[in-house]
């Protein structure tokens, strides 16, 4: 391993010794033999990370507080309920189990070798994920010196230029984190998936998927590709086990992931491309590959991160025009009280549940003669029609894999709320991935060059070719291209590529940019990009109230 | 053999061998699907022979039958039905449709909604969302606690050409629970290959592996599922020459036999 550069400040030194102490070898873990899901929560694809992960160097590194940051080990005890602005009112985290003592909780603590800890990417200001807003922000104040910079993932390239913005130019204009995952895939067992297309890099911006010793071509292959860090709250949604969990998987009749504890069928909801079942797993990865944690999390630190975020609930909780969404008369789908009351396993793309339940209050509000009440009502009845807009504004929705191709038909005239159907989340019920084109192309985000300006493509781009002895891709065809190949880097599945899992619709006003890849900006933006790849034709007056809805979710 | 080579040998002469035409009320033939909008759900609808024919509404993932897909030519193995036309179409009830997996940028025929064409009866379910239920029953039901039986058979039916898909999550799911309610020690997977007369006399072939590929698949999903202790007796079987124009469709499929 190579050597090391670490000068970790604050709290948290003494417990990264512990924690390196306390770590069991992943040598040792990968050969647990167990065939299929692996009792000891790490996935077949993890020992190559830990490889890549021990691999890159640890900068150094210096997280002092900050308004509205959490800093790795600062100790401080987290609220039942806090408040955060943004510039659409305030986001509320509520924690259900009361006041979080997070001094020596893994999930505040820098657990690892690069001082970061989940909190750092994961912060309560930011819904539980992080901005770009942020990332720039924490730039200026540790000029580039924050552990969420580190070269393991916070850099384009671990081993680029430290201190210099170009070498961290996704996290900080796009707030994207490098994602590295073994190619060909690794199944569960850590045995070899043959997948069903290869993959040619076109353009290495990065210059990590051709680089010698992190690539594709290196003696660890790995693909980097580049992701949004996801919400860690409100998870009970997202891991339920009800409408749609099965142990094969609705969309494409192969089998689902499973709980390695409980053999339990996982819904496949909670990274982009699916390839953790359940939180725990989760965390084993992430303080592997995102802290640079030699080992596996014991039982203890991952009964105490998984309960954390089994517990804590985020939503917008004013909106700046609407006014509080914590009032006996909010909407049952909006604030954060109602989301932490809410039930899980629910289909809502229907007449009885809804996908976020209104209210008629704010739909046809009584008349007032107080300009400042007719103003929020106003805004109170925009985000009302935004949500008719999500719900029931009928589209075509044509060529969107893991839509289509589940008996609905390409075209389908369906609504927002087809895709984005799960109860209070918005996101799929259950084994959420499609093809909605963020990172395939034709519809992905690539400005053409032009001699005009310097701009020039910031992601990776692969050519992807399916095998003949496979369908080709049911829209693409059999050649085509990505900036990220999603759940078919996990699958080797061809129709897979380019599927992402959807993000849950809570807190966006806190978290921007939008999509994994970060490639909507703003609401309007992401709203823009539907309108463009189904055609939709909003009007102005569609376009606010949806924009209005989805602020203040 | 290659699939790609069959996919269009399939579509155009070889592969395709002449035989006895089906009955006269069947009509079996590949073309392009059209979707026709409505006031309500769109219709989707295909030509043979200057006639226009009626295959299904919209659906969902429910339904027993899905519509096709624009970009793609598709198999219509249906029965001439005496009800009034739909959308502008002879109703083919029972109908059985095939997306073929090749792309074809022709099949591109999108109508607008004409007053004339608007349905007479309402739709299971809206364009939007449904009524508080999936309009044509669930896809996955739990099954119920498996009979005491010492053996029991379970059929997936498939798509011209086609290995699993989304249609195949619920049967999957009811061999899986029967064979673990009830103990079971053996499962037998046959998968056949099959064909289909097509209404212009040609016999359709699917893939010469398809019978093999479907049936170690089954074997492979529900290992992967966890069934991973039973004894698996893989066969597949070539029934290409039962083909008679009528009802093919339901020839290609995987037998499984779960024995306690």
């Amino acid at each position: 391993m190579k050597a090391k550069v670490r000068i970790a400040i604050g709290v948290g030194a003494g417990l990264w010794i512990g924690a390196v102490l306390a770590a069991q070898s992943l040598d040792r873990i990968a050969d647990n033999g167990v065939p299929g899901a692996s009792k000891q929560n790490v996935a077949g694809h993890v020992p190559d990370q830990n490889r890549q992960a021990q691999q890159a160097p640890v900068a150094e590194s210096k997280s002092p507080p900050a308004n509205r940051w959490w800093t790795p080990g600062e100790g401080t005890p987290l609220a039942p309920l806090i408040a955060y602005p943004n510039s659409f009112g305030q986001l509320g985290v509520l924690n259900q189990a009361g006041v979080i003592e997070t001094k020596g909780h893994p999930f505040f603590e820098p657990i690892g070798e690069n001082g970061r800890a989940c909190v750092s990417c994961h912060q309560p200001a930011n819904a539980m994920s992080l901005s770009v807003e942020m990332i720039e922000q924490r730039w200026r104040e540790t000029q580039g010196q924050d552990p969420i910079f580190a070269p393991i993932d916070g850099m384009n390239c671990p081993d680029l230029p430290a201190g210099d913005p170009k070498s961290h130019s996704l996290l900080l204009e796009r707030g994207l984190f490098r994602i590295f995952l073994p190619w060909p895939p690794k199944a569960e067992d850590g045995s070899r998936i043959e997948p069903e297309f290869t993959m040619e890099v076109v353009r290495d911006p990065t210059g990590c998927n051709l680089h010698p010793k992190y690539g594709l071509k290196s003696e660890n292959p790995m693909v980097s590709v580049y992701r949004r860090p996801r919400v860690a709250a409100n998870t009970k949604y997202f891991t339920h086990q009800g409408f749609g969990v099965f142990s094969f998987i609705g969309k494409n009749g192969l089998p689902a992931t499973r709980d390695p504890e409980t053999g339990l069928p996982s819904g496949m909801n909670i990274l982009a491309d699916a390839r953790q079942p359940t939180l725990k797993t989760q965390a084993v990865e992430a303080a592997i590959t995102h802290l640079q944690f030699n080992g596996k999390l014991d039982e203890a630190r991952l009964e105490k991160i998984v309960g954390f975020e089994s517990q804590v609930y985020t939503a917008q909780i004013s909106h700046q025009g609407a006014g509080s969404l914590m009032e006996s008369d909010t909407p049952p789908g909006l604030g954060v009280a109602n989301v932490a009351k809410g039930r899980e396993g629910l289909l809502g793309n229907n007449v009885t549940n809804f996908v976020f339940p209104m209210s008629e209050q704010w739909r046809k509000p009584a008349p007032s003669s107080d300009p400042e009440t007719a103003r929020r009502n106003e805004m109170r009845a925009s985000i009302a029609r935004g949500h008719d807009v999500f719900m029931f504004r009928t589209f075509w929705i044509k060529d969107a894999m893991h839509l289509n191709t589940v008996g609905l038909g390409n075209p389908t005239k369906r609504t927002c709320s087809t895709c984005h159907g799960m109860h209070m989340m918005g996101m799929d019920i259950a084994n959420g991935w499609m093809d909605l084109g963020t990172t395939n192309l034709p519809w992905a985000r690539e400005e053409p060059l032009n001699p005009w300006n310097e701009r020039k493509p910031q992601l990776p781009l692969f050519k992807i070719t399916c095998n003949a002895g496979v369908p080709p891709h049911p829209f693409l065809g059999r050649v085509f291209y990505t900036q990220d190949p999603g759940r078919a880097l996990i699958s080797g599945k061809c129709n897979d590529v380019g599927a992402i899992v959807m993000q849950q619709f809570r807190g966006l006003a806190a978290r921007a940019p939008y999509f994994a890849n970060g490639s909507a900006g703003s609401l309007r933006e992401l709203v823009d990009f539907y309108d463009r790849r189904f055609n939709i034709g909003y009007t102005d007056q569609e376009r606010d109230d949806l924009i209005n809805f989805l602020s203040a979710l | 053999m290659n699939r790609s080579i069959v996919t269009l040998a399939m579509m155009g002469l070889a592969g395709v061998a002449n035989a006895a035409a089906p009955p006269a009320n069947h009509r079996n033939f590949v073309a392009c699907p059209i979707v026709r909008d409505t006031s309500s759900v769109p219709c989707w609808l295909a030509e043979y022979e200057g006639e226009t024919y009626f295959l299904t509404i919209q659906t969902d993932v429910s339904a027993p039958v899905n519509p096709p897909w624009l970009g793609h030519k598709v198999l219509v193995e249906g029965t001439v039905s005496d009800e009034p036309r739909i959308c502008g179409g002879i109703v083919l009830k029972p109908v059985a449709l095939s997306v073929m997996q090749e792309l074809d940028g022709s099949c591109n025929t999108m109508l607008p909604a004409e007053e004339r064409y608007n349905l007479t009866f309402e739709p299971p379910r809206p364009p939007g969302p449904s009524k508080g239920r999936l309009a044509f029953g669930d896809p996955v039901t739990k099954p119920q606690s498996a009979a005491d039986v010492a053996s029991k058979s379970f059929e997936l039916r498939y798509e011209f050409d086609s290995l699993v898909m989304f249609r195949h999550a619920q049967p999957l799911q009811q061999i899986l629970e029967h064979a673990r309610q009830s103990g079971a020690s053996r499962v037998q997977i046959t998968g056949y290959r099959a064909a289909t007369l097509l209404s212009n006399g040609q016999l359709m072939r699917e893939d010469e592996q398809m019978g093999r590929r479907r049936a170690e698949q089954v074997a492979d999903l529900l290992r992967g599922a966890g069934l991973t202790d039973l004894k698996y007796d893989v066969k597949w079987q070539d029934e290409t020459k039962r083909a008679r124009g009528v009802d093919d469709a339901a020839l290609r499929r995987v037998q499984v036999v779960v024995d306690r």
